[in-house]
């Protein structure tokens, strides 16, 4: 944009001069179309029980709140005419116009079909290998703690993958692990130095929302176990741990299967 | 989306269409899922799965910010706040740096209201500490960051300082400017000398013409915020989850395990992404794991003054030269602020 355009775009504002329509249009309701995307996604999701698989709990009722009342704001602008100033900014070529209207065009179906067509989906094992699994994301010793009084009860089987993990990374001396039965639920996750022979019954931990989502999970040592089960596949694993097989994993325990059963992915696939 | 002439002539019709058109938009959420089959690879729906997630997260932050800064502008009397300013120039300055707490909209919102205030009478340094200051020195923001990262790693109050810090000597340096007007674009420092000529500004939308009802003044404003923070919202996440999806981890662990380094690209990647101040905090937090806090104090510094959306809604105020030297100064002393934390912190 070249400086001598900038007096004319800063009349144009004023009165007649004002941009063509489409131009209008776009300014309009850009912000507005995407708004009732996102309040209405959103408001779906809340009501259907699908808003864990983008952001934390805690966020719940307030993510609602604000997106009825921005539902109310996208309803009403429908009703109240536009005020005749718009801002100034980037009114000077006709190809300047052109670029925004066709790009308010573009991102409003855009996010039409990710937002609203696509079913929503829990993150999957690609994202688990782009993030080293078990290196962060959970609070260990708070989970430990949470661990050990389920622990002191002598209730193994009711301790979930995140409390494994963090038993393990307390200590990783087989003497504590010995004849304790784990029952595992989560996905199938390969492990990054011996992925024929081990993998990880995987969950991921999410801090506030999925983009942070931290890859844990406990390994499950079984070879060939390609063969049975793919990759993303829910499993519920039982078995016992014993000192790590393979030579190359870098896990020194792991678990020795008795029984893998395929099971639903759960309703709210990440812990916290 | 073919309404406007029709609601320009106030027919009720707008409103039906409006409800239809959110009716239809859930009709089609709530009968989509039952079509299975569009075949994504995992990287391309974790794309997906990963924009919308800070886009959902993100949404009602922005609203909130919208929301309240609509009732400062439009339901409180007008120049109410700017009263009680302090008129010693450094202390004016710095109680102007935390006017952001009432108004917390990021920093696309906050040009029209620095423009406003030069219109009403702030000098032109004075603005420049306004803008800089507020997308950081405000509430959300300060409530997003912590969100995020609480007080680990001093990132939170590195922001906090490093923001209020820089504000303020780069409104220092411009005070002793011989002549600040010509900071300004021609036209805008015409209107600012003809009050009455800046039409464009929300809070001034009242004093001529017809009056507007408050509540259509207030749908307005909506209308303008979200028509620019909802595209950078929705450009910024998903470039956010592509970077995270198709960047390999060596690359970012490499970059991101070194002092320098991990400054240098959260800058860049802050000026590329454009993500609202308000809720910058959620979308760096995935880099949280393999950069340094520097980088990403850095990172939540430097993007929330400068970046390639906020230069281009400034240049309708400022020539370029002046913005070249202000982009400049931000990012030395951002720069500053994320190698200090790495290697003092």
């Amino acid at each position: 944009m070249s400086a001598k355009r900038m007096p004319d775009s800063h009349l144009a504002t004023d009165r007649d001069t004002t941009p063509a329509w489409p131009a209008r249009v776009a300014e309009r309701w850009r912000g507005i179309g995407l708004s009732l995307i996102v309040v209405v996604a959103t408001v779906w999701l809340g009501v259907t029980g699908q808003l864990g698989l983008y952001i934390h709990p805690r966020y719940f009722g307030f993510t609602l709140v604000m997106a009825v009342l921005g539902l109310a704001f996208v309803v009403a602008s429908f009703f109240f005419p536009a005020l005749a100033a718009t801002e100034p900014a980037a009114r000077s070529s006709r190809r300047r116009l052109l670029l925004s209207v066709a790009g308010s065009g573009v991102l409003l179906v855009i996010a039409a079909v990710t937002v609203l067509a696509l079913p929503p989906a829990t993150l999957t094992s690609a994202t688990a290998t782009q993030r080293e699994i078990n290196s962060g994301g959970l609070d260990t010793t708070e989970a430990a703690e949470q661990a050990a009084t389920l622990v002191g009860t002598g209730d193994y089987e009711r301790l979930s993958v995140k409390e494994w993990v963090s038993l393990l990374a307390q200590s990783d001396d087989p003497a504590l692990f010995a004849d304790k039965t784990a029952s595992l639920t989560g996905f199938v996750l390969p492990d990054a130095d011996d992925p024929d022979n081990v993998f990880y019954v995987a969950r991921f931990v999410v801090t506030c929302c999925a983009v942070d989502a931290q890859p844990i999970g406990v390994p499950v040592y079984l070879p060939g176990w390609s063969n049975n089960y793919s990759t993303d596949d829910w499993v519920e694993v039982t078995g016992t741990f014993t000192p790590n097989p393979s030579g190359t994993a870098q896990a020194s325990l792991a678990v020795e299967p008795t029984t893998i059963d395929a099971v639903e992915q759960p309703s709210d696939p990440y812990v916290y | 989306m073919h309404t406007d002439r029709g609601s320009i002539r106030r027919v009720p019709t707008g409103l039906i269409v409006g409800i239809v058109l959110v009716a239809l938009a859930f009709t089609v959420r709530a009968l989509s899922p039952a079509f299975e089959g569009w075949g994504l690879s995992d990287r391309t729906q974790d794309t997906v799965t990963l924009a919308l997630s800070v886009i959902i997260e993100s949404a009602p932050f922005v609203f909130l910010g919208i929301l309240l800064s609509t009732v400062v502008q439009v339901w409180l009397p007008h120049g109410f706040l700017l009263r009680f300013l302090p008129r010693q120039p450094i202390l004016r300055r710095a109680a102007i740096s935390l006017l952001g707490m009432f108004f917390p909209v990021c920093e696309c919102g906050n040009v029209p209201l620095a423009r406003g205030f030069m219109v009403g009478g702030f000098t032109v340094p004075e603005s420049i500490t306004f803008l800089l200051a507020a997308p950081i020195l405000n509430p959300i923001t300060i409530i997003t960051t912590h969100q995020a990262f609480g007080f680990g790693d001093g990132i939170l109050i590195t922001r906090i300082v490093a923001g209020f810090v820089i504000a303020n000597v780069i409104g220092w340096l411009y005070s002793r400017h011989p002549d600040p007007d010509s900071l300004l674009t021609p036209s805008f420092a015409a209107s600012c000398a003809r009050p009455t000529g800046a039409g464009a500004d929300h809070d001034h939308a009242h004093d001529h013409g017809r009056p507007q009802s408050k509540v259509q003044t207030s749908v307005d404003l909506f209308a303008r915020e979200t028509a620019v923070i909802m595209p950078a919202l929705f450009v910024g996440s998903l470039v956010a989850a592509l970077t995270q999806v198709f960047v390999p981890r060596s690359v970012l662990l490499a970059l991101g395990s070194n002092p320098v380094w991990s400054v240098l690209a959260m800058m860049a990647l802050a000026f590329i992404v454009a993500v609202c101040s308000n809720v910058d905090a959620f979308f760096v937090l995935s880099f949280g794991n393999t950069f340094m806090p520097g980088g990403i104090a850095a990172f939540l510094t430097f993007g929330a003054m400068i970046d390639v959306k906020m230069l281009a809604l400034m240049r309708t105020t400022f020539t370029t030269r002046t913005l070249v030297q202000i982009t400049a100064l931000v990012a030395l002393m951002s720069a500053a602020a994320g190698l200090l934390l790495n290697y003092v912190g």
